[in-house]
């Protein structure tokens, strides 16, 4: 394991029990225990030498009246310690050692004669004798029995400090108890976290799926329609023979293909799984390449109007979430306009100052429909709350758009009254970076004849047959393998080609991309095309560098694409 | 004055009855004798008194002796400041005698302290009505052995009686 892991690992199971807090308490208790019997051991030796001061001042004091036995001065002296409870017994002794004159309260009577010794300490009770000298001679000797603290007044002195250092260490213990449990909840809840975070991204797809769901009924019934449109119009093409009908039922198969090859290229880009990928964009054109896709969303009875303000500064965004927002909240405006209305979406500048700090984009979608009512104003963002019937709605709508802008940095604001409808503003911080060239102009398309041959690598009969036909019809000569191996083979022996063309999945040991790779080994100033209908593998084939032809294309794509390849 | 007038002893008969007259005397002698050398821890002489720190302190007894052996037994291995205590007879007090207390017994005291008069020497006699005695006088108050100290003349002739022993006395002329 790695050791910085472990330590840490250690560091955190250390602060989550309660162990190194009880061990500071039980620290702090011995320590005061120490500090009282050290302050114990100093008040007893202050004792003793306050006590030794006392008896040789007596002793001083009686040099005279124990010389001179001045009985009455020596009582006078002694009555005077009598005063003082602290005094048990004094005694003062004539220099043979014999009592003269002294008091004893404890009931024991004073010793008859008197010892000079040192200091003795005996339970309650400090016994000091001292001599009574004067110029080197000894006249006599005192006896002083002091009471020393006792138990019960000790311990009540030191009860207070007692509480005090018990509660302290309490204090230690349960504060550390209390950090352990925080630190536990700490982890638990930075676990939570990293699910949260899980869940969320899970709750953005479940949006996009969402959005998906709500577009798949509108797509499927669109695609019906143009499915018809292109059925009946070769049906009828085979029936007619006059050119002018002929052509405009040619147009109308077309423009059927043209739809629904736009709708499903839409539909791909948006059902990619992806994390949020922000890309700069100019809002007002992705807007209006989205205009298939939320006519076809909407009711026909709702129509979608569009203002974009001249000079849009570029936001940045991860398109496809840009999309789904925008999608949700036409359909949020469709649902709010059940007897049909307009959708005006709008897109101006928002210079910093008033209520914004920086550069703003503000868009704004509006309709005229039923409005917000206001106790309903504040839960619209929530995850799940919807007014829709159940099965129509999932409550996930406005919540996406929440979540998306607020990542982008952007910030949502609602205007509504009910009855006169409801208006959505988002807003997107400018980018400072300009947008990619690729997004603002399409490629030009050249019409050119070629002497050019291109090999095609394609599995499947029907496109390869559509390919070759329209390579013909660009000029290109062509000759097609069935599969990677098949091309690498043909590319051996029937050279030369001035070009290969592959779809990118086939069957076989090698796809597309491999081929293109090994192609590009063998020879590599053969360009490579190549043609797949999945986003994912688009992904790779640019990250690979080669040119890419999204299916389903038009001969113009085609024709550009080959033409700028051989360039 | 100091209030402690009255200086007990070892208990003295005087309220006894005649028969015991015999023993007071040598009691009430006793008991001068055991202050006579007790006086000396009180008592500060100039160093020009003794010839070296452990010179003995000597007790000088002058005219009539009433203590006979007892002070010699009471003395013995006494020592004050360092110096040995020693007694000594004196027939004739001469200056220049080397005494540092001089006892001078019976009533004419006059010439013996007139000689020592410019000396270091600590003076004691008994109260003797001619006025005359010694620094310190041996007085008898209610049958107890008390004294009056003159500490103008101990002072003119260079000692120091501590105030211990002046606040016993019965009076101190200063």
């Amino acid at each position: 394991m790695n050791p910085r892991r472990a330590l840490s690992r250690l560091m955190s199971a250390i602060a989550e029990t309660p162990a190194i807090g009880i061990a500071i308490a039980c620290l702090l208790l011995i320590a005061s225990l120490g500090l009282a019997y050290h302050n114990e051991g100093q008040a007893r030796a202050e004792k003793l030498r306050d006590i030794g001061v006392q008896a040789r001042v007596l002793a001083a004091s009686l040099a005279g009246p124990l010389a001179f036995d001045d009985q009455a001065a020596i009582h006078e002296y002694i009555d005077a310690l009598r005063a003082s409870p602290e005094f048990n017994a004094v005694g003062a002794y004539d220099e043979d050692g014999k009592l003269v004159a002294g008091f004893s309260r404890t009931g024991e009577a004073l010793p008859r004669r008197n010892r000079v010794a040192p200091p003795v300490v005996q339970d309650d009770e400090v016994i000091v004798t001292s001599p009574v000298v004067q110029n080197g001679t000894r006249l006599g000797s005192v006896y002083v029995g002091a009471a020393t603290e006792s138990w019960s007044r000790r311990a009540a002195r030191y009860l207070g400090i007692a509480i005090v250092v018990v509660m302290a260490c309490l204090l230690v213990a349960v504060l550390t108890a209390f950090y352990a449990s925080v630190s536990a909840a700490n982890r638990r809840l930075q676990a939570e976290i990293a699910g949260r975070e899980e869940a969320e991204e899970a709750l953005r797809q479940a949006q996009k799926m969402e959005a998906m769901g709500q577009l798949t009924g509108g797509v499927a019934h669109d695609f019906n329609n143009l499915l018809m449109v292109a059925s009946s119009g070769m049906e009828l093409l085979d029936r007619t023979t006059d050119p002018v009908r002929r052509e405009r039922l040619k147009d109308g198969i077309r423009q059927a293909i043209e739809r629904g090859a736009k709708l499903t290229q839409q539909l791909l880009t948006f059902a990619r799984r992806s994390p949020l990928s922000p890309e700069v964009v100019e809002v007002g054109r992705r807007i209006r390449a989205l205009q298939d896709l939320l006519e076809r969303s909407l009711r026909e009875d709702v129509k979608v109007e569009f203002e974009f303000g001249e000079g849009l500064w570029p936001i940045e965004v991860d398109p496809s979430q840009f999309d789904v927002a925008i999608l949700n909240i036409a359909i949020n405006a469709r649902d709010a306009m059940p007897d049909g209305g307009c959708i005006r979406i709008a897109a101006h500048n928002y210079p910093a100052g008033g209520d914004v700090r920086r550069d703003m984009v503000r868009l704004s979608i509006r309709d005229d429909g039923g409005g917000i009512a206001p106790e309903m104003m504040d839960k619209v963002f929530e995850p799940f709350f919807t007014t829709k019937s159940v099965g129509t709605g999932t409550g996930l709508g406005l919540s996406q758009v929440y979540g998306f802008v607020r990542s982008s940095g952007g910030e949502v604001k609602i205007d509504s009254a009910v009855g006169r409808g409801t208006t959505v503003f988002l807003f997107f911080p400018r980018s400072s970076h300009a947008v990619p060239a690729a997004d603002i102009a399409p490629e030009p398309v050249h019409h050119a004849d070629h002497d050019a041959t291109v090999l095609v690598a394609e599995d499947d009969e029907h496109v390869a047959e559509l390919v070759t036909e329209m390579l013909r019809e660009l000029g290109y000569k062509s000759k097609r393998g069935a599969n990677a191996a098949e091309a690498l083979r043909l590319l051996e022996e029937t050279g030369p080609f001035d070009m290969v063309l592959s779809d990118m999945i086939m069957p076989g040991k090698m796809n597309g991309l491999e081929l293109a790779q090994e192609v590009v080994r063998r020879e590599p100033a053969m360009p490579v095309v190549l043609m797949t209908g999945y986003s994912n593998a688009a992904v790779t084939a640019a990250a690979e560098g080669f040119p890419l032809l999204l299916k389903p294309y038009t001969i113009e794509a085609l024709g550009a694409v080959l033409d700028q390849a051989l360039r | 004055m100091a209030p402690l007038a009255r200086l007990a002893t070892i208990a003295l008969f005087a309220a006894s009855g005649g028969g015991a007259r015999a023993a007071d005397l040598p009691l009430e002698y006793a008991v001068k004798a055991s202050y006579l050398y007790k006086f000396a821890p009180f008592v500060q002489w100039p160093s020009t008194a003794f010839d070296s720190p452990t010179a003995p302190l000597t007790i000088c007894i002058a005219g009539q002796d009433p203590f006979g052996g007892a002070l010699a037994g009471a003395v013995r291995g006494q020592h004050v400041n360092g110096h040995p205590i020693t007694v000594r007879r004196i027939e004739t007090v001469r200056p220049g005698i080397g005494c540092q207390i001089l006892y001078v017994g019976g009533d004419d005291v006059g010439p013996a302290l007139q000689a020592v008069s410019h000396e270091p020497t600590l003076t004691v006699t008994d109260h003797n009505r001619s006025g005359t005695g010694g620094m310190i006088q041996f007085v008898m108050v209610s049958g107890r052995v008390r004294f009056s100290i003159d500490q103008a003349a101990a002072q003119s002739s260079g000692i120091a009686i501590s105030s211990k022993l002046l606040g016993l006395a019965v009076s101190v002329n200063r």
